[in-house]
């Protein structure tokens, strides 16, 4: 009978331990595989399921309004993004796409563009095109690129470009992306500062105990 | 249990850097301390500690249905009534909680006295869990112990087991407030130990946090699902953000119903509850009269011995200052601090979901234990 230890079988350490083995994100990131449209039916028309089009399309249209670029007034949007090409945005909460009731868009709200196309990140390919044997045993096969809204600018007009306006593609169909640039952030504002005011007030070195 | 002097190991100074202690010295005075350990028999281990705080972790668990229904014992424990619903509704859904420490007065013999709970925001837990294991390890293969030589120290086995098993919301959030490196330090051994355990890990400073429409919200503006937050609740519930403590639909680590026991209050409704319990101390609510010999009082909520006065049996006076004078008092029987070579030691009792979990030890030049104070290995040998 084997004695019994009253300690920790081990008690190791990866992450406080500095490792010349840790992998940092970003850093020699792999470049994963997305499609981009104008809208569902061209993504239907590229040999992708239609209902797989139309969850992505809507998704995508959902984020929309949470993401988009927002603008003080409809004359700075337009300088950017065109004449007739920009829309009111609506007060937001952050996790949801209902604009809060009582604060109408209207009263002095914000502008933002209108969504031109969309970016379909966890479409399963199968419709011939490259590349989804390999999507099925690749590390990274989770895509990690959600689906969003796409944005086109005044003076480019063929350009597919996220909210964060990056440059993803100059025509629909397929296009090779690094995920972390593409990750839609919510455009509200947050406050910030709520908490830690005690712990500026009583100056400890410590907020255990 | 006695006090047995020893050689600090050659260099330990830079190996306890070169694993993340950096704080294993405050304003130049040793924190960590290896001159000398504690050595205690597996029975006194067993029996005078490990049993009453499970025992004990039960007691203050059963006290909790009592208070939550309670608006007497809510408010003698200055909870901020908006926030009594959201208290019983974490402690109804049964959140689940990680760990807690209780602070014990205890000399080898006889029973082990409660001196408080820390249920909310308890340190000491890297010095505990990993610096002081690797001690022993470290002794054990220099020879500098007997083989066999033991500790009472499974904290980070059952803390990794803790975190697989809460199904905690992904990505987890940790959060400590800027400035403090030793608050930072724990948080670090926590993330590291949730990473073992899988769980895919990110910190925020505390004072980072965003809010979006009554939702707790990252850096980048996204909702977040579930925080650690090495920040004590009673503060919380008392800044800009506390409203959105009831609006966010956040998993709280530790939960909120956690701040019922992390209160000093919590002693006399103990002592109400089960009085004459071998492990309890007399304590009750403060009256404001004059303080007795033999007795201390401290406020319902501080922490690291602030604003803690007491009258020894004959008369003396031992006071700390400190930022907490704002909340009410209790007042407890002394149960001084038994002293080894002039030093007096306390024993720190640590709880992971509802397991004893191991022992960190503090000494101090006085009764009143502080941040201050030197933390000491410890072993089990018969």
């Amino acid at each position: 009978m084997s004695k019994t230890f009253k300690r920790s079988k081990t008690a190791r350490l990866i992450m406080m331990v500095p490792a010349a083995s840790l992998v940092l994100a970003g850093c020699g990131e792999k470049p994963v595989e997305v499609q981009v449209f104008n809208t569902p039916d061209e993504c239907a028309a590229y040999y992708n399921p239609p209902a797989e089009c139309q969850a992505a399309f809507a998704e995508a249209k959902a984020l929309h309004p949470q993401v988009a670029p927002r603008y003080a007034n409809r004359q700075e949007c337009e300088t950017d993004f065109g004449a007739g090409q920009c829309e009111s945005a609506p007060v937001l909460a952050a996790n949801s796409t209902e604009p809060v009731p009582q604060q109408s868009q209207a009263s002095g709200g914000f502008f933002m563009p209108m969504m031109m196309g969309f970016m379909a990140g966890q479409m399963l390919n199968r419709g011939g095109m490259a590349g989804a044997p390999q999507q099925q045993t690749a590390s990274a096969n989770r895509s990690t690129v959600p689906n969003q809204p796409l944005y086109k600018s005044r003076d480019d007009r063929s350009t597919f470009r996220t909210a964060t306006n990056t440059a993803v593609a100059s025509q629909p169909g397929l296009a090779s992306i690094k995920p972390s640039a593409v990750q839609p952030k919510p455009a509200a504002m947050a406050r910030r500062g709520g908490f830690g005011a005690q712990a500026a007030a009583r100056s400890s070195t410590s907020y255990g105990g | 249990m006695k006090r047995v002097n020893s050689s600090p190991r050659p260099g330990w100074k830079a190996f306890a850097e070169s694993v993340g202690f950096n704080f294993h010295t405050f304003d130049g005075e040793p924190y960590w301390d290896e001159s000398a350990y504690y050595q205690f028999s597996l029975a006194q281990i067993e029996q005078d500690l490990e049993d009453p705080t499970v025992q004990l972790h039960q007691m203050a668990l059963d006290l909790v249905d009592d208070i939550v229904s309670s608006e007497e014992k809510l408010t003698q424990l200055a909870i901020p009534e908006p926030f009594w619903d959201a208290v019983l509704a974490s402690w109804r859904a049964k959140e689940p909680h990680l760990y807690g420490r209780m602070d014990f007065s205890y000399n080898g013999k006889g029973p082990a006295k409660l001196l408080e709970l820390n249920y909310d925001t308890p340190t000491s837990l890297y010095e505990t869990g990993f610096f002081q294991w690797v001690w022993l390890e470290d002794m054990l293969m220099r020879g500098a112990l007997p083989q066999g030589a033991d500790q009472f120290n499974s904290l980070q086995d059952k803390l990794q087991q803790a975190f697989s098993e809460l199904n905690l919301p992904q990505p987890f959030y940790f959060a400590s407030v800027t400035e403090s490196i030793e608050d930072k330090g724990t948080i670090d051994y926590l993330m590291d130990i949730a990473l073992q355990a899988g769980v895919n890990c990110r910190y925020i400073e505390l004072e980072q946090l965003g809010e979006i429409d009554g939702q707790l919200v990252d850096l980048d503006g996204f909702p977040i699902q579930g925080l650690f937050k090495l920040y004590p609740w009673e503060f919380m519930l008392r800044e800009d953000f506390a409203s959105t403590i009831l609006t966010s639909q956040t998993r709280f680590i530790e939960p909120l119903w956690k701040c019922l026991l992390s209160n000093k209050g919590i002693l006399p409704l103990l002592w109400q509850k089960y009085q004459g319990h071998p492990n309890l101390l007399p304590a009750f609510f403060d009256d404001a009269s004059s303080l007795q010999n033999g007795w201390l009082r401290k406020p319902l909520l501080s922490r690291e011995g602030a604003n803690i006065e007491l009258l020894t049996a004959d008369g003396k006076l031992v006071k700390q200052d400190g930022p907490y004078n704002d909340s009410g008092y209790i007042r407890q029987q002394l149960a001084p601090l038994p002293q080894f070579d002039n030093n007096y030691t306390l024993i720190g009792s640590w709880v992971v979901g509802d397991s004893a979990a191991g022992i960190g030890i503090r000494e101090d030049n006085s009764l009143i234990t502080k941040d201050s104070s030197r933390f000491f290995p410890h072993i089990i040998l018969d």
